[in-house]
């Protein structure tokens, strides 16, 4: 049980029918937001660190050769994979990956999946062999809002993306080869519906406080949505909150491709 | 006592402190010699040595004022939820005068915030809590138990500073968790987070008097 | 350890990296990052990059690993997938399931557990980029971390690492060192009484280098140390406004 913020929850939803916020925030406003590229890169062809708020998240991207699937014999392939570290919250366990953090690792390779942001098919190599990019989410502090802060990451570290130089049948150690090449960048928001009000990029307590939540990711076009929450959306609130997403998102991708 | 170091200076776990000397649980004795268990500031008082750590996690006192959470309800005690790694319970006959069985979730159900007083430790840190009583729902937040003698101040100077200027009542749990209600809430919050970052300065008390009066002026 | 390489490691009494044989590489550390966690450190130590987060003393489920006598003080090392060249998977594998313990061992040696019995006091340490030394760094941080967490210690830990390139006893391996050199002794020392909290060793050592790259170690702990005091101390001073 999280009693600190269960203790915060009445609250926060007193505040909210007054129209504010815990700290200070408009209703559509993003905490700010720190995108540090290449924090890992001495190691990893890719990687991010980016600072939601308080929220804090690391990204790597490795490129692995590996086998494409049967049906796509000439497409290279992704897996997304987030660690709840227990450094990052209370109420974190050790273990295999819970509902959450699966949840967190589906939503974001959604997001960049359907938007085509990476070209499959300049991933093959040579026949039976792809590039596996394994886009690996590292959770170091919990402030709320995971959606938003990995997926941020996710997206930065895939443009700091080197690929690998490769000869001979061997990727070379060390070596590389230009840029991970992405067609477009999908950014997404997630809207927190609390006492029946919109608010973007929810802290915990207000996390713990919502009634429903929706992520939604965009890049030219809306590429995916996700609902959580036990309570539910009205379709007034269901429409609204992707305007908001394509409007906000346009500062989000000045940050993330500077 | 024969120090080898200054009043309020900043000390490390393991640092040698002094000799020959009377200290508390926050340094260790090796035969003579005096050093600090945790990092922190020194403090040369009359009789004894001190360091005075800016973390640490609450233990329970004996009469310490705790705020908590309400976890279980059992058929003669409930379970408090304080923010410690040690149980917390309240007996039946605390809260309950009459005699049979009578089901204790009408006096405190799950998920109902309570304040009390810690009694009957035991050498495990399990305790009771008497003189329960339901706080009604404001604002909680979660302090630096460390932080709290600061908050309330010598003689409760600190504590009656905010009250007054923000109107707001406030109870502090020894824990670190502290109630508002009513009044500039906010602002009290506000003030207590400056205590928080700055307790180990001096002339803070004027400060936070300054700083309320400014921003009640704001407003 | 190899043993073998086309690399010249040493070349005119300097490292590959330019440093003197008892030269440490470059450390930088800072503590309180982590809002959530009850203390935090973060270390650059060379390439490596490592943060440490304390929580505790809480309550330790299951209860059957509760002690009445004292706190469990547990120590978990985990390697980010994206730390090293070649991807690890997510999880604890062996390696980093031993390093776990002799960490934990390590840092009981001199956390005042008996004042919290019953309780568990977590650190967890996050290799978020690998370059040799990581559980030398990561112990460091560790101790940093529960410093910074206001947990009552006998004493910090500061550790570090000697070796054995080309014939030579050198401080603080470096990846290619720790790859292709004929030995890594690392240790970890309670500062004050100079003991060992952690001693581990792998390769090929006469009786006289042994000692060599015992006091070398040593040495390396004890500047180590004075590093992590005076981050310490650097970061309890407060601004009045």
């Amino acid at each position: 049980m999280n009693v600190e913020a269960y203790l915060k929850k009445d609250y926060i939803q007193s505040l909210v029918s007054e129209g504010k916020r815990m700290d200070g925030r408009g209703f559509e406003d993003r905490r700010n937001l720190e995108i540090e590229k290449g924090f890992a890169s001495e190691k990893a062809p890719g990687s991010a660190r980016v600072k939601l708020g308080e929220t804090e998240v690391i990204v790597g991207v490795s490129l692995i050769v590996g086998e494409p699937y049967s049906d796509r014999p000439n497409e290279g392939t992704m897996s997304v994979s987030t660690e709840l570290r227990p450094i990052a919250d209370p109420n974190f366990e050790l273990g295999p990956p819970r509902e959450e953090s699966i949840e967190v690792s589906r939503v974001i390779d959604r997001g960049i999946r359907e938007s085509g942001a990476i070209d499959f098919s300049k991933l093959f190599i040579e026949e039976g062999k792809v590039w596996i990019a394994f886009i690996d989410l590292h959770i170091l502090n919990n402030a709320g809002n995971l959606f938003d802060a990995g997926g941020i990451a996710a997206i930065s570290a895939l443009l700091d993306t080197r690929m690998p130089k490769y000869e001979d049948g061997n990727p070379v150690r060390g070596e590389w080869d230009g840029k991970l090449p992405l067609t477009c960048t999908p950014i997404p928001l997630t809207i927190a519906q609390i006492a029946g009000q919109l608010l973007v990029d929810p802290t915990i307590d207000e996390e713990y406080s919502l009634d429903a939540r929706l992520t939604v990711t965009v890049s030219d076009t809306l590429n995916a949505l996700q609902k959580g929450g036990f309570g539910s959306l009205t379709l007034e609130q269901a429409e609204a909150a992707v305007d908001l997403a394509f409007k906000k998102s346009a500062e989000v991708k000045e940050v993330v491709e500077k | 006592m024969d120090y080898s170091v200054e009043d309020r200076e900043v000390v490390v776990p393991g640092q040698k402190i002094g000799v020959s000397g009377k200290c508390d649980l926050t340094c260790f004795k090796d035969h003579e010699e005096i050093y600090s268990t945790v990092h922190g500031l020194v403090r040369q008082g009359r009789d004894y040595v001190t360091v005075i750590p800016s973390k640490g996690a609450y233990m329970p006192k004996e009469g310490d004022v705790v705020i908590g959470v309400v976890k279980s309800v059992r058929e003669t005690f409930w379970i408090v939820d304080i923010g410690s790694p040690y149980s917390s319970y309240i007996l039946k006959d605390e809260v309950v005068k009459t005699r049979g069985s009578v089901d204790l979730k009408q006096f405190f159900d799950v998920g109902d915030v309570i304040s009390g007083k810690v009694s009957s430790l035991n050498e495990v840190y399990s305790h009771l809590i008497t003189r329960p009583w339901k706080l009604e729902v404001g604002l909680i937040i979660k302090v630096n138990p460390k932080r709290i003698p600061r908050v309330i101040g010598k003689s409760r100077s600190m504590l009656e500073v905010i009250k007054s200027k923000t109107g707001s009542r406030i109870i502090v749990g020894q824990n670190g968790l502290i109630w508002l209600k009513g009044g500039k809430a906010d602002l009290g919050v506000k003030a207590i987070r400056k205590i928080e970052a700055q307790a180990q300065t001096r002339g803070l008390t004027e400060r936070i008097t300054n700083f309320l009066d400014s921003e009640s002026k704001e407003v | 350890m190899s043993g073998k390489s086309n690399v010249v490691l040493i070349k005119d009494g300097k490292r590959l990296d330019g440093r003197k044989f008892d030269e440490l590489r470059d450390i930088k550390m800072g503590v309180g990052v982590l809002p959530r966690a009850q203390g935090s450190s973060y270390l650059e130590w060379g390439k490596n990059k490592v943060m440490a987060g304390v929580y505790g003393p809480r309550k330790l489920h299951p209860m059957f690993l509760q002690n009445p006598t004292k706190a469990l003080v547990r120590c978990v090392y985990n390697m980010a997938p994206f730390s090293v060249e070649d991807r690890k998977r997510p999880g604890p594998d062996r390696r980093s399931v031993e390093i776990s313990k002799i960490c934990s061992e390590a840092l009981d040696s001199v956390v005042l557990s008996e004042r919290f019995p019953n309780a568990v006091i977590d650190i967890f340490v996050e290799i978020l980029q690998a370059d040799a030394g990581t559980r030398c760094a990561g112990l460091t941080a560790a101790s940093m971390a529960l410093a910074d967490a206001g947990i009552p210690m006998k004493d910090l830990i500061a550790s570090c690492a000697a070796g054995k390139v080309e014939g030579e006893i050198v401080l603080d391996l470096m990846k290619e060192e720790d790859n292709y050199g004929e030995c890594d002794l690392p240790i970890a020392i309670i500062p004050r009484k100079k003991e060992f909290a952690l001693l581990q060793m792998d390769g090929k050592l006469s009786r006289q280098e042994y000692s060599k790259a015992l006091n070398l170690a040593m040495d390396g702990c004890l500047k180590v140390y004075e590093i992590q005091k005076q981050t310490l101390i650097d970061s309890a001073k407060v601004e009045a406004n």
